[in-house]
């Protein structure tokens, strides 16, 4: 029997090519959208699963959010909090551990290579459970400077993986080379995780002692702690209990009483806040918990990625439609074969099983070439999501029960309307008739799932539309400076030789200028200190945490940015750069305002501003700075954040990044500052990068993301056109006797042509 | 074997009321040949569908071997039809996406018969009704006699021991016709009970009894010296 009604669906599909090819096709353009969005989204969700035991390790987050200030808000946390919490929570945690993460050069042969190296205290093993490849927890990683390499950096600096007993010198203690012996190697890390591994060092606590600022401080935040918690303890009561020895015990409850006055902080928490947060989220939910500052890997959006999931349904949605209304519509014209079934004794549910065989069975075709059509898609897909999923249906079980369950899910939904309704006929006048069974009710209920879908459709446009002109405004605004023909030379590892890097650089023919600063637009900092406007007269003075930049003579000029009053930093003064405070006398300096912190700090204008003096402890100790100029405001980050009220400064030796202006030709300019670096700094990587390319990769992810609308939108369009068309197809074909009278009675093609347009 | 007391049929629309039976009262014996005539509109059809269990009385009664099924559930009836009666329609209602064979075969896939006894059947009726050359063909390849055949074999493959003819012969030309009803006297000399509605007074001359409709009601009972 089932034979038979497989028969009868695969002749009818052949019957109508066209009908059967867009039914299935725009099915499977659905299906294939469907299951594109939710690879990506359940490579999103799924982050770091896969470490053992993930689902008891936790992360400690900070924040500082002192009323009247900028929130200061961090993935890691001070270092002295770990041994605090390691003693109170004893019955909590399994195991904690203390992590540091910097930026290195690696030397090897007379070679200088970029790297990274993670600093990890004795249990990070014990709390992130990695694969090794060589070695193991026990031995590998049991003393001092123990160091541990991944396979794909093994690979990099030797060509092999068992390294096991080579050696790497590491430069990151402020120039100092260290020589690391090598006693470990770990598997490469998958790519779902927030772990960014490339080196791991046994942590040297001695070593980093010399350093106050890292392990030996309640307030800076330079720390990543980790825990991994006893089997059975629960996130919210562990976070009560730290809440409490934060409100009671901790240091932070004499800073509390610096507060006294202000009725908005009663307790340590409205200030200083500490927030576990589990492994499991830090991926989707640390980016809006704790900003994008410091973590190790670009985080995930939890609202992108539930948008898709959205978008996702909503194409599914659209093709399910198509799919069911096309099926209502040639399920009517079959109400013959169902009558003449049922006078041949088959049952309602006989028949009501027949439709739904049938209509998964064409839902199992669709999602066959939809799986075709993922496997053709994927890798432009990763291109343009910067992912690198995988789809391997048979290693996937979860995958493929849930494709499964689609299919029946779908099959069901779309053959319910034919299965439950056409098989409640009373045969007897069907056959008498010899029509098809297409109710009213059935036409409207299709012509309102037809309106519905493409508002859905219209709706994904609109959006996309929305996404779009946000984009094109990222890249065309006006940001505040010149961003044309400037290249940005890292020069932080050229330590003493900056000097002589830069003149040689402006003895090149190419280049017009190089400007040093601490950073240029796109590189963010958090760094924040108090400035103090003291009070004149009967005026009350005014404190804010301001961020500050520093900016070396001439780098305004280079990016084009004029005062709106006073001056720019002016070599001819010689008192605008610092000079630090010393333990008889405060420090001198000058500094320039934006327009934002002109406001914040109360002033009444810019020109109020110029020749004012604030105060704040910098560089070591007190120091007055004289505002010598106010400048506009400018767009340092990306545009998606306001521009805070900054502060440019002008201290020698904070300058990391040197701005080299230049003519002509890119490539030629790039050859000539890569020569002149490898005469000046032979032994380091050389980071050349275009700054117009700097700040566009700040929308890298919104231009993903519209992409992708923009792909998923134009999808669900074409679906929801293919099911129109298919619908009005069939309902001209339906006509033919209608049209055939007409014609009859004296109608011309034209009168057709707009009988059926209409 | 059936029995129809007082039994009305009503059709109603949003403003009309049909009566389309009126108190009909009728008793067909085992192997008898009937013919129901009567003009367009007399509610011939309506008749033929509430004995063949296609459709329910509004009132009265309706003995079928002996039980009263007037009322009974969709269900019910379906198992009473398809172990009982066979039909055959003026415009033959084949299948068009099955072959000639898996048209008849289809009346026996909601029996329980093995798929071997089905096939055995099949090529008997098939070749019973002379049709078993085009036991591959579509229905569209075959000519209206051929179809009726095929509809015939498809009514008698289930043994089933009524047959509901509802004008046979209506799409017909008469050499076709005849064919048929021979094939339907020779099913009724072998046991068959047959009702036939039809127009055609020649072909109801095959019929024993004749019962004439007019307006929902039975005027005349015609029978046939033996």
């Amino acid at each position: 029997m089932y034979s038979n009604y497989l028969l009868i669906a695969w002749r009818n599909l052949l019957k109508k090519p066209l009908f059967s090819s867009i039914n299935i096709v725009g099915l499977a353009i659905g299906l294939m959208s469907c299951i594109l969005i939710m690879l990506f989204v359940r490579s999103e969700v799924g982050y770091d699963q896969w470490i053992p035991d993930s689902e008891r390790v936790v992360r400690m987050h900070t924040a500082y959010t002192v009323p009247g200030r900028a929130d200061l808000r961090t993935v890691r946390s001070a270092g002295k909090v770990m041994p605090a919490a390691r003693d109170y929570l004893r019955n909590d945690i399994e195991a904690g551990v203390r992590m540091v993460s910097w930026g290195t050069t690696v030397r090897r042969n007379g070679e200088g290579f970029d790297d990274h190296v993670l600093f990890g205290e004795e249990d990070f093993f014990k709390v992130l459970d990695l694969p090794f490849a060589v070695g193991d927890a026990q031995s590998s990683f049991s003393k001092p400077n123990d160091l541990i390499v991944t396979e794909e950096n093994a690979l990099r600096y030797f060509g092999r993986t068992d390294v096991v007993g080579e050696t790497l010198t590491i430069c990151c203690f402020q120039g100092q080379p260290i020589e690391l012996r090598i006693t470990g190697v770990l598997k490469d890390l998958p790519d779902n995780t927030h772990l960014n591994i490339s080196m791991l060092v046994y942590m040297d606590v001695a070593l980093f002692s010399s350093f106050p600022g890292v392990l030996d401080t309640w307030n800076s935040l330079n720390v990543y702690t980790y825990f991994k918690l006893k089997p059975g303890v629960v996130l919210s009561e562990l976070q009560e209990r730290w809440n409490y020895w934060l409100n009671n015990e901790s240091p932070y409850v004499e800073n509390a009483r610096d507060f006294s006055g202000d009725d908005s902080i009663t307790q340590v928490t409205d200030i200083v806040k500490h927030k576990f947060m589990a492994l499991h989220d830090i991926h989707l939910k640390a980016h809006a918990d704790a900003g994008t500052m410091g973590d190790f890997t670009t985080l995930g959006d939890e609202d992108m990625v539930t948008t898709f999931a959205m978008v996702a349904v909503l194409i599914l949605v659209i093709a399910c439609i198509n799919f069911m209304n096309l099926s209502t519509a040639r399920a009517g014209q079959r109400a013959r074969e169902v009558a003449m079934r049922k006078v041949l004794g088959a049952s309602r549910m006989q028949v009501a099983i027949q439709f739904l065989i049938e209509a998964i069975g064409l839902v199992f075709l669709s999602m066959s070439l939809a799986l075709v059509a993922v496997e053709l898609v994927l890798p432009y897909y990763n291109q343009i999501l910067n992912q690198n999923i995988a789809f391997n249906l048979l290693n996937d079980p979860a995958l493929l029960v849930s494709l499964i369950a689609v299919v029946l899910v779908v099959g069901i939904g779309a053959g319910s309307y034919p299965a439950f309704v056409l098989s409640q006929y009373m045969p007897g006048h069907t056959l008498k008739a010899s029509k098809s069974n297409d109710t009213a009710g059935s036409t409207k209920l299709r012509s309102a799932l037809v309106v519905f879908q493409f508002a859905v459709s219209i709706g994904l446009l609109i959006s996309t539309a929305v996404v779009y002109l946000q984009t094109q405004n990222a890249n065309n605004m006006d940001l505040g400076y010149k961003k044309d023909q400037k290249l940005v030379l890292g020069v932080r590892v050229a330590g003493d030789n900056v000097e002589s890097l830069q003149r040689q650089l402006e003895n090149l023919p190419q280049v017009s200028s190089v400007v040093l600063s601490s950073e240029v637009p796109s590189q963010d900092n958090e760094n924040n200190t108090m400035f103090t406007r003291p009070g004149v007269g009967d005026a009350e003075p005014v404190t804010e945490l301001l961020n500050y930049h520093n900016m070396h003579f001439g780098f305004f000029e280079a990016y084009e940015v004029k005062p709106v009053a006073g001056r720019l930093f002016d070599e001819a003064f010689g008192s605008d750069l610092l000079q630090p405070a010393t333990e008889e006398t405060e420090g001198q300096g000058a500094v320039i305002l934006n327009i934002s912190a002109v406001k914040k700090l109360g002033y009444e204008s810019a020109e109020q501003a110029v020749g004012s003096t604030l105060r704040a402890d910098f560089s070591g100790g007190m120091t007055n700075f004289t505002v010598v100029g106010v400048i506009n405001d400018i767009y340092f980050r990306s545009i998606k954040f306001d521009v805070r009220p900054s502060i440019y400064t002008n201290v020698p030796g904070r300058n990391r990044v040197a701005t080299i202006s230049y003519s002509g030709n890119p490539a030629t300019a790039r050859e000539a500052i890569e020569g002149v670096w490898k005469e000046v700094v032979p032994m380091e990587p050389i980071h050349l990068t275009d700054l117009n390319e700097m700040v566009a990769s700040q929308y890298q992810q919104e231009i993903a993301q519209m992409r992708l609308f923009t792909a998923f939108a134009v999808l669900a369009i074409l679906v929801s056109c293919l099911g129109l068309y298919g619908l009005a197809a069939f309902s001209a074909e339906r006509r033919t006797k209608e049209i055939g009278v007409r014609k009859v009675m004296g109608a011309s093609v034209r009168d057709i042509v707009l009988l059926l347009i209409w | 074997m059936l029995k129809l007391n007082n039994l009305s049929r009503i059709y109603q629309t949003d403003e009309v009321e049909t009566l389309a039976l009126n108190e009909v009262n009728i008793e067909i014996d085992k192997g008898e040949f009937d013919a129901i005539m009567g003009p367009s509109g007399c509610g011939k059809s309506t008749l033929l569908n509430i004995v063949g269990m296609l459709d329910n009385p509004s009132s009265g009664e309706y003995w079928f071997n002996n039980e009263n099924i007037a009322g009974y559930n969709e269900a019910k009836l379906s198992d009473i039809r398809k172990k009982n009666i066979g039909f055959i329609f003026q415009n033959f209602n084949l299948i068009d996406e099955l072959t000639v064979q898996e048209n008849i075969e289809l009346a026996l896939l909601y029996h329980d018969v093995s798929a071997s006894e089905r096939k055995q059947r099949v090529a008997e009726v098939m070749d019973k009704v002379g049709i078993a050359h085009r036991a591959k063909h579509m229905p569209s390849q075959l000519s209206g006699g051929q179809q009726q055949r095929v509809a015939v074999a498809r009514a008698v493959v289930g043994n089933q021991s009524m047959i509901l003819a509802d004008e046979p012969t209506g799409n017909l030309d008469s050499a076709h016709g005849q064919e048929v009803m021979q094939m339907l006297q020779k099913l009724n000399q072998e046991g068959t009970t047959i009702v036939m509605v039809t127009h055609s007074p020649a072909h109801a001359d095959y019929a024993r009894r004749t019962i004439n409709l007019f307006d929902g009601q039975v005027v005349t009972e015609n029978v046939k010296a033996a």
